[in-house]
């Protein structure tokens, strides 16, 4: 793992079964993906090599997220290609670990190969280079 | 002086360069040691070619690849050519991966509310 992975963490007080489905379930998704959103469009094909798409409307505004399932193992692991305006319409990838913990789910997700990490893949730390140089500058 | 300044500022209000040009141009070394020393002062080519073991030529390019990027931006006085640093497209590409940080984490609370209202 690069230390410029985007990994945000949560306890969840719920088994690893139903965190993991909520992520693979439509009418789900539309609420708590999509929370937020005036209305939201959401497709998807819940297989390895499916795709799926979510679409928020905010506003006015439309944005599409598009992606494709790598990895569905029940219920320790999601892994899905990301790509969306947000993410200069390239594909980035997202991996989602469930582990049981404390009576509910421990869950991780790592968000990888976003479009800063692809322009100096070799370069670790890329994202700490940018804040010190941020930084410097005040 | 002043009024260089004031040319300088009419005739560069293009477009914010693309991200992507950003990202190219802070993937060199060289380019991010410029960029360093020009977080000090403003600087003439000259004075950068003092600083780095490469060509005037070599600076040159360098300096151009910065200016499309936008993260500098370059004034003739007399017969140099300044160089000045410009932070804010550095800024936004910093604040990037602070922003999905923030969309994941918003959504990964409406996950939590979800959970929670199916509960039996």
């Amino acid at each position: 793992m690069s230390s410029d992975d985007v990994v945000v963490r949560r306890h969840l007080p719920h088994p690893p079964e139903a965190v993991f489905d909520a992520w693979l379930d439509a009418k789900g998704l539309a609420e708590w993906m999509c929370a937020g959103a005036g209305h939201a469009t959401v497709e998807l094909d819940a297989r390895v090599g499916g795709k799926f798409r979510f679409v928020m409307h905010h506003g006015g505004r439309a944005t599409e997220h598009l992606g494709e399932y790598l990895v569905i193992d029940r219920p320790g692991r999601l892994v899905f290609t990301w790509r969306s305006i947000n993410t200069d319409d390239r594909p980035s990838e997202v991996t989602v670990d469930f582990t049981p913990a404390h009576g509910g789910t421990d869950l991780v997700l790592t968000h990888r190969r976003l479009p800063p990490q692809q322009r100096a893949a070799h370069q670790q730390g890329w994202v700490e280079i940018l804040r010190k140089l941020a930084g410097i500058l005040g | 002086m002043i009024f260089y300044q004031l040319v300088e500022y009419k005739l560069t209000t293009p477009p914010p360069p693309p991200l992507d040009a950003v990202y190219g141009a802070l993937a060199d070394p060289t380019r991010r040691a410029i960029l360093a020393a020009l977080t000090r002062r403003e600087a003439t080519v000259g004075h950068l070619v003092e600083r780095f073991p490469i060509s005037f030529n070599a600076v040159s390019k360098h300096v151009k690849v910065l200016e499309r990027a936008g993260l500098v931006h370059r004034s003739v006085r007399g017969r140099e050519h300044w160089v000045r640093l410009n932070p804010r497209p550095l800024r936004e590409a910093a604040i990037w991966l602070e922003r999905y940080r923030e969309f994941w984490s918003g959504r990964l609370d409406a996950l939590g509310t979800y959970l929670a209202g199916r509960r039996p």
